[in-house]
C-alpha cells in the first residue's frame, strides 16, 4: 500500500438530473466518514446541462478556494455521463444508495423522488444494493408532475409542504396524467376546493404511489427520502400518514443534504476507486482529474 | 326564426353550431375554454349568432346592384370593423382591472403606457386580409402586452415580470366575465367606421340585424359532462355528437377520428351515423392534442407552426416515451444530441398518429369512409402521418378532412337539438 492512501482526498460528485444539477466537493478521510465540503444546486430551466454542470461546478471550486487541481475525482452520475470534464461515472442507483447511507447510516433504504422518475433502493449497511424498483412510462406522480399542478395552482414547489398542511379535508385524487391534471386542477377550483386541499390530495395520491414502490421492493426499516422533493414537508407527512398496515414495516425520513444524496455518493465512489487504483500501484493522474 | 343550437365545451376550446329552422347552419362560434363554463359557453354562441347574422346580411345583399367581389370586400370589412369594436370593448374591461390591481404597487404607470400602445395599434390588427396570430382576446391581447411589456421594461429589467403577472391576474377576470356587445350596436359602429358605405347595403344590415332570433332548443356536450352549465335533459355525450356531426359532414363515414386537446376517440358508426362501438384514451395525454401543445411549450413555437414543421423533415426520429412529460425530455435530450428540430417533430406527430392507431384498431379498425376530426385534424403534418398509416394497415379508406372539423362534436349536439324540438313540435 503507497504512504498516499492514508492522506486526506478532495473529490466532486456531479450528480447531473433532468431538472437540476447538484453539485458538492467532499472530502474524503481513510478510517474516517468523511465530510461534505460544499453542496450547491441549480435547475437547468431549458439550458444546456452541460453548461450549467461546468458553470456551477467552476463556482464550487471557486468558492472553496481550491482549483480544479486540487481534486482527486470528478464523478458524474445520473445524465452526467457526457459531462466532458469528469474522470468517471457512477449509476444513479449505486450513488444514491451509498449517498443515502452517508447522510443517515441506518437508512436501508433509499427512495430518490426525482423530476421524472422515483426509484426505491434498497442496501445494506455498506451501501450494497438489494432490491431495486422504478417508476416507467409514466410522469404521474414525479417531481415534474407536482411541479406542473403547482404552476396551474399559481404557487412554487417551495411553497406547497407548507401550504399541505393547512389542509382540512384534502380533495381525493386518482393518479392522473401529468400533463391531463390541469384541467382536473381547474375543475377543482371551479368547485370552490382550496389550493391546500387540492394539494394534499395531490400529495396523498403520490404517497400512496411511492408507499407501494416501497412495498414492492421489499422495503425495511429507515427509508430516507432523497432528490429535490425531500425537502417537501407535506409529501414527507403524506408518506408517514399513508397506509399503515404496509408502511409499519418501514418509517420514512429526511435529512436536510437530501437533495445532495446522488452527487455526494458519486463522490464517495470517486474516492474509493482512487484509493483502490492506489492500493494496486496506478496513480490516477491525481490532482488533474478536472483540468 | 326559431333556432336551434349545439355547444361542445372542449378542454381547450368552446365551440357553438347554430342551426336555422330548415336544418341549415345558420353559424359557428368559436372562443377559448376558461374556468367559468358557462361564460365560455354564452361566449361561444354569442359569436355564432354574430356569424349568424353576417350570413342573414349576405344574403340580403344578394339584391343589392353590385359585383360579388365587392359585395365580399364589404363584407370582410364589417366583419373585421366589427371584430375591432370587440376588441377595443375588451381592451377597455382589461384596461379597467389592470387598473385596479395596479393600484399602488408602483406599476401604474407602466400599465397606462402599455395599454395605450394596445389601443393605439389595434386598428393595425383588424382589416380586410390581416394575419393575426389568434383570434381568442386571452392569446391576441397577451402576446401584444407582452411585446410592449417588455418595451416599457427595456430601461428597468425587474419590471417585465411583475406586469406580465399582472395581466395573467387580470384576464382571467375579464375572460370570466359575461361577453360584452349584441350585434345590432356592434355592427352599426363598424358601419360608421367604413367611408362611402352605399345606403342599400346600409339597408341590408339592418335587415339583418331586425331579423328576430330566438332559441328553441339547445344541447350541450363535452368533457367532464357532469359540471356542464346545461340542464341535464339537455346534454348528449361526446361520442355521440362526434359520430352524428362526421355523418352530417360526409354521409358515408363508417369511422371516426376525433383527436382533441384531451382525448382521443375511435368511433364506429352504422349508415345513419349512429355510434355502434368506440375507443377512447384513459387518464393519459399520449396521443392527444395537448402531446403537441406540451411540446410546442418545450420548443417556445406557437401550435399551427408545429404541423409545417415537421413537414420539412428528412428522416423521422423514433420516438421511444409514451409520456408526454417523458417525450418533452427526450425531445430536449435529442436535441442537445444535434437531431434536427424537424426530424425530431415528425416523430412526434407519427407517434401521436400511432396512438390513434391502436385506439381505432381496439374499436373495430378503420371502415371506409374514414373521417377524422377535432383540432388535430388542422395539423398538416399529423393528417399526412394517418394517411400514410391507414394506407399500411387499412387498404387506403377514403379520408375526410373539413375546414370546420373542430365543430364536429358541436354540430352533432346541433343536430340532436333539432330532434329534440321537432318532438316537441309533433
Amino acid at each position: 500500500m503507497g504512504s498516499q492512501t492514508r492522506e486526506k482526498l478532495t473529490v466532486a460528485g456531479i450528480d447531473v438530473g433532468s431538472s437540476a444539477v447538484k453539485v458538492v466537493l467532499f472530502e474524503d478521510r481513510p478510517g474516517a466518514p468523511g465530510a461534505m465540503l460544499l453542496g450547491r444546486s441549480e435547475r437547468i430551466r431549458r439550458r444546456d446541462p452541460q453548461d450549467v454542470a461546468r458553470t456551477l461546478f467552476d463556482a464550487c471550486i471557486a468558492e472553496t478556494g481550491l482549483t480544479a487541481a486540487d481534486l482527486a475525482y470528478v464523478a458524474t452520475t445520473g445524465e452526467g455521463e457526457n459531462v466532458g470534464f469528469r474522470t468517471g461515472h457512477f449509476y444513479g442507483m449505486t450513488t444514491h444508495a451509498r449517498g443515502g447511507l452517508f447522510l443517515d447510516p441506518g437508512a436501508r433504504t433509499v427512495l430518490d423522488i426525482g423530476a421524472l422518475h422515483t426509484r426505491a433502493v434498497c442496501m445494506d449497511g455498506r451501501g450494497k444494493v438489494s432490491s431495486y424498483r422504478m417508476t416507467s412510462q409514466c410522469a404521474s406522480g414525479s417531481g415534474q408532475f407536482l411541479e406542473n399542478i403547482c404552476r396551474y395552482l399559481g404557487t412554487t414547489i417551495a411553497d406547497v409542504g407548507p401550504l399541505s398542511l393547512e389542509a382540512d379535508a384534502p380533495e381525493p385524487c386518482s393518479s392522473i396524467c401529468a400533463v391531463l391534471a390541469e384541467t382536473d386542477v381547474i375543475n377543482m377550483v371551479s368547485r370552490g376546493i382550496t389550493t391546500a386541499n387540492i394539494i394534499k390530495g395531490i400529495h396523498k395520491s403520490m404517497a400512496g404511489r411511492y408507499l407501494r414502490l416501497l412495498t414492492s421492493a421489499g422495503a425495511e426499516g429507515r427509508v430516507l427520502v432523497t432528490g429535490g422533493l425531500a425537502a417537501d414537508v407535506g409529501l414527507l407527512a403524506a408518506l408517514r400518514e399513508g397506509d399503515p398496515g404496509k408502511a409499519a414495516r418501514f418509517t420514512v425520513h429526511s435529512h436536510p443534504d437530501s437533495v445532495f444524496a446522488g452527487a455526494l455518493g458519486a463522490a464517495i465512489w470517486g474516492a474509493f476507486r482512487v484509493r483502490k487504483l492506489q492500493s494496486k500501484g496506478v496513480d490516477l493522474a491525481l490532482g488533474g482529474a478536472a483540468a | 326564426m326559431k333556432y336551434t343550437v349545439g355547444i361542445d365545451l372542449g378542454s381547450t376550446t368552446t365551440k357553438a353550431v347554430v342551426l336555422g329552422d330548415g336544418g341549415e347552419i345558420l353559424g359557428r362560434g368559436i372562443t377559448n375554454s376558461r374556468s367559468n363554463y358557462a361564460v365560455a359557453c354564452e361566449v361561444a354562441l354569442v359569436e355564432a349568432l354574430i356569424a349568424a347574422r353576417f350570413g342573414l346580411v349576405e344574403r340580403a345583399m344578394a339584391g343589392l346592384e353590385a359585383d360579388e367581389s365587392i359585395r365580399r370586400a364589404w363584407l370582410e370589412q364589417l366583419q373585421e370593423g366589427l371584430r375591432l369594436g370587440q376588441y377595443r370593448a375588451q381592451l377597455d374591461s382589461l384596461g379597467a382591472v389592470l387598473a385596479r390591481e395596479a393600484r399602488g404597487s408602483g406599476l401604474e404607470a407602466g400599465v397606462r403606457e402599455i395599454m395605450d400602445a394596445l389601443g393605439a395599434e389595434a386598428p393595425q390588427l383588424y382589416g380586410p386580409g390581416t394575419a393575426r396570430q389568434s383570434d381568442f382576446f386571452r392569446d391576441l391581447s397577451g402576446s401584444r402586452y407582452r411585446h410592449f411589456a417588455s418595451i416599457a421594461a427595456s430601461g428597468a429589467p425587474g419590471l417585465f415580470d411583475p406586469l406580465v403577472g399582472l395581466f395573467d391576474k387580470s384576464i382571467l377576470e375579464v375572460e370570466n366575465s359575461p361577453a360584452a356587445g349584441e350585434f345590432s350596436s356592434l355592427v352599426r359602429a363598424a358601419l360608421a367606421g367604413l367611408d362611402g358605405v352605399p345606403g342599400a347595403l346600409r339597408g341590408a344590415v339592418e335587415e339583418a340585424a331586425a331579423v328576430p332570433l330566438e332559441l328553441a332548443v339547445s344541447v350541450g356536450t363535452g368533457y367532464g359532462r357532469a359540471t356542464l352549465p346545461f340542464p341535464k335533459e339537455q346534454i348528449r355525450s361526446e361520442i355521440l355528437c362526434h359520430g352524428l356531426g362526421a355523418h352530417a359532414m360526409f354521409p358515408r363515414t363508417r369511422t371516426v377520428l376525433d383527436i382533441g386537446g384531451q382525448d382521443t376517440k375511435a368511433i364506429q358508426v352504422d349508415p345513419q351515423g349512429i355510434v355502434t362501438s368506440f375507443q377512447m384514451n384513459d387518464r393519459c395525454a399520449a396521443g392527444c392534442g395537448r402531446y403537441l401543445g406540451y411540446i410546442a411549450d418545450e420548443m417556445n413555437l406557437g401550435l399551427h407552426e408545429l404541423g409545417p414543421l415537421a413537414q420539412q423533415a428528412t428522416r423521422t426520429v423514433r420516438i421511444n416515451s409514451t409520456c408526454t412529460v417523458f417525450a418533452g425530455a427526450e425531445l430536449r435530450e435529442r436535441l442537445s444530441l444535434g437531431e434536427r428540430r424537424e426530424d425530431i417533430l415528425a416523430g412526434l406527430h407519427r407517434a401521436v398518429v400511432l396512438r390513434a392507431m391502436a385506439l381505432l384498431a381496439r374499436s373495430g379498425g378503420v371502415a371506409d369512409e374514414f373521417t377524422f376530426t377535432g383540432g388535430v385534424a388542422k395539423n398538416p403534418a399529423a393528417v399526412e402521418a394517418l394517411r400514410q398509416l391507414t394506407a399500411e394497415n387499412y387498404d387506403g379508406p377514403t379520408l375526410n378532412i373539413s375546414p370546420d372539423s373542430i365543430y364536429t362534436g358541436a354540430l352533432g349536439a346541433a343536430l340532436f337539438a333539432r330532434r329534440d324540438w321537432q318532438r316537441s313540435l309533433n
